[in-house]
């Protein structure tokens, strides 16, 4: 079977705790079709192509600012390419 | 009154960057770079430009330092409440400890050569970027060794099993199986190395092998475990990525690269897979309340994710799925069955107990494999159902074959027929040699002259080379104590287990031994 | 293919017969029998007899399976033959050389 890159899925698992809620409901409002599945401990969310998470999105529903390297303190592990992690934004996404 | 603006960083994350790396290497003047980097060409891996290297984790020393201690306080935090709280009796059961035995003497000990290996890969690659980002790993699986020894710790004053385990891990006959997995990786050069390890442990297995314990943990009312496992992981997403840009690196830095990464690939895959064959038992029959199949796990962490994923991405490179994964994915019905059955019979030379699955176990494990537990494996717990009844309890009276590569008891089946064990046999300069797979066979043939120098705990045993003749011998010279193994049942861990959740008065607890 | 190393590569085997003197290591596979998950391994002389390495090493392992019947007729195989071997032949007189696998399967 033969995906492309733009559809085949890329996701991410992120550690259950209160300052991952908002990070979680940043993921699931910036990244349309995106899939949220609640596992022992951990909430993977799973996207087509693409996952984005973005800093603004995030401080929206924090409430206070968050650097994107706070990222790691919430990440379990994902599957797919990091694309991007600068100070805005961290993209997951295959290359080809 | 008007609030200032926010003062503008001075740099952005990718100058931050930048400055560490780029800005603090330099080309060597008065010496060839061969002879600063003298162990990046034999392995025959054509590097054009280090610089086309970069870690997307974009990590500088003050935010690494920053985040990792954040880490270890939310930990310790964790340790600390669960050792004032008693937290060890909150256990669905103490025979869940054994997955964590299995944990700190099989996984621990290589968190520590990793780290060693990491060392050495932040001293001699030539590039800046991998040589930080290695750093950084080498830096971490310090951290993991120690934090899963402080976890685990907690339990070592209540239960058997977690006192020896270093020494066990160079000695026991189970423990040579990762032992020497990893040895093999740190004999290998500073490419195949990063292949091995960074790419095929860290981003094709890693799920399967760390996600299961975590979960199991979560499970069964380990909250310090559970802790340390995602603390790690966090790392481990870092390490997943100096993984793939490893190999996405090498395959774009020369075509020439492609097929010697295959070959790694192929060989990595299958020895990495048959370690995970420790975790498929864990999942299926350590865990008194099961949190999902080794059958499911492997479908997801593997199939779906790996090759539905990843393996798709690489195929524009030339790279294809490793050799012989076909055979793991037939095994995905057999390999838990087969290896709990080995690990029972011979557990009175382990340093974990093993037990009978009770009805409410077996009927989860036909449940789950609706097409081999009842044919196959059912018929054998019931006559040891019997055998138990009359008195008896299914311990081998003698030493078993080993696999010449993966170093596990030869107990694998033929691809097509779970019923007749799989011997290859092959010929080295006028020595016979036996392996379990044709993965393993593909991997000794290729380099038989590494494979030779196997340890081989039973071969080693018969030399006399492990305390003496007899098992006591050996037991003695494993360290393991009275507790440590055998059956769980009437062992000392059940024993004061009941006693601690029977007592009215918990006063005495962990003054018993 | 051989290893890719920085130096000469060569070194012996840590399972060679020398090692074991005037012993060898033989392995013996329980076909059609789940109950002993591994083939099992044995140290023996050469010249031990089969008489002495059935009654000494062999029954002693297998009666641990409950269903073991030391008088059952079996089929023995070595080197992917069918082997007749007598009680008094000595290991070395049978063929078995070192790590030899030896077949053993209940006839029905």
């Amino acid at each position: 079977m033969s995906t492309t890159a733009a559809t085949r899925p890329v996701g991410v698992d992120i550690q259950e705790s209160e300052t991952n809620r908002s990070v979680v409901e940043a993921i699931e409002a910036t990244n349309e079709g995106c899939t949220v599945q609640h596992m022992p401990g951990l909430v993977r969310i799973t996207a087509p192509g693409r996952l984005v998470v973005t800093r603004e999105s995030v401080e929206e529903r924090l409430g206070r600012e968050w650097e994107t390297h706070e990222f790691q303190l919430a990440i379990v592990s994902y599957f797919g390419h990091i694309k991007e992690w600068d100070d805005d934004e961290i993209v997951i996404a295959w290359d080809h | 009154m008007t609030i200032a603006p926010k003062a503008p960083r001075k740099l952005t994350m990718k100058q931050r960057y930048e400055a560490l790396t780029r800005d603090l290497d330099w080309e060597p003047s008065y010496v060839e770079t061969s002879e600063v980097f003298p162990y990046t060409e034999f392995e025959g891996i054509k590097i054009h430009d280090w610089s086309k290297w970069e870690d997307p984790f974009r990590l500088t020393v003050d935010a690494y330092t920053k985040y990792q201690a954040e880490k270890d306080k939310r930990l310790y935090a964790v340790l600390d409440g669960f050792a004032q709280s008693q937290g060890h009796l909150s256990l669905t059961e103490a025979s869940y400890l054994n997955a964590m035995k299995l944990f700190l003497q099989g996984v621990t000990p290589l968190e520590y050569q990793a780290h060693r290996n990491f060392a050495y890969l932040a001293r001699h690659l030539n590039g800046p970027g991998p040589r930080f980002a290695a750093l950084c790993q080498s830096i971490d699986e310090m951290r993991h060794t120690q934090t899963e020894i402080h976890t685990l710790s907690n339990y070592n004053k209540y239960y058997g099993g977690f006192h020896n385990y270093l020494e066990q891990h160079d000695r026991v006959w189970y423990l040579s199986v990762p032992k020497s997995f990893f040895d093999d990786a740190l004999t290998a050069g500073p490419f195949e190395f990063l292949i091995a390890i960074g790419f095929s442990f860290e981003y094709l297995l890693t799920n399967l092998l760390f996600v299961p314990f975590m979960s199991g943990a979560s499970f069964n009312g380990d909250l310090p475990t559970m802790t340390f496992g995602f603390s790690a992981q966090s790392d481990e997403s870092r390490h997943m990525t100096l993984g793939l840009e490893a190999i996405k690196f090498l395959l774009e830095q020369d075509e020439a690269n492609v097929p010697i990464v295959q070959a790694w690939i192929d060989k990595w895959f299958w020895r990495g897979y048959r370690v995970t064959a420790l975790v498929a038992q864990m999942l299926d029959y350590m865990l008194p309340r099961k949190v999902m199949s080794w059958k499911e796990a492997f479908e997801l962490y593997f199939e779906e994710q790996m090759l539905g994923g990843l393996f798709q991405d690489l195929a524009f490179y030339g790279i294809t799925p490793p050799k012989h994964v076909e055979h793991a994915i037939a095994e995905k019905e057999v390999l838990s069955h087969q290896v709990y059955w080995t690990l029972y019979q011979f557990s009175h030379a382990a340093a974990f107990t093993t037990t009978f699955p009770d009805a409410e176990a077996q009927s989860w494990l036909s449940d789950n494999y609706p097409g081999t537990f009842d044919k196959l494996y059912k018929p054998l717990w019931d006559k040891e159902a019997r055998n138990l009844e009359a008195g008896g309890r299914h311990f081998v009276r003698g030493l078993p074959q080993l696999c010449q590569v993966c170093q596990i008891p030869m107990l694998f089946t033929e691809p097509d027929d779970p019923t007749t064990i799989c011997q290859r046999h092959s010929e080295y300069r006028g020595e016979k040699f036996q392996t379990c797979s044709d993965g393993c066979q593909w991997i000794f043939e290729r380099e038989p002259e590494k494979y030779v120098q196997a340890w081989l705990p039973v071969h080693q045993i018969y030399q006399g080379n492990c305390g003496g003749p007899t098992v006591p011998d050996v037991l003695a010279w494993y360290g393991i104590q009275e507790g440590d193994g055998g059956e769980y049942k009437g062992s000392l861990d059940a024993a004061h287990w009941a006693r601690w959740h029977d007592a009215a008065d918990h006063s005495h607890i962990g003054s018993e031994a | 293919m051989a290893v890719n190393s920085i130096g000469t590569y060569d070194f012996p085997s840590r399972s060679r017969q020398e090692l074991y003197g005037d012993d060898q290591l033989v392995h013996v596979w329980f076909q059609e029998n789940m109950w002993f998950c591994a083939s099992a391994c044995f140290r023996a002389p050469k010249a031990m007899t089969w008489g002495d390495f059935w009654n000494g090493l062999l029954v002693p392992y297998a009666e641990e399976d409950p269903d073991f019947d030391p008088g059952a007729r079996r089929v023995w195989t070595l080197h992917g033959e069918v082997i007749e071997p007598r009680d008094d032949q000595t290991l070395e007189e049978i063929g078995v050389e070192h790590k030899d696998v030896i077949g053993m399967r209940v006839l029905a």
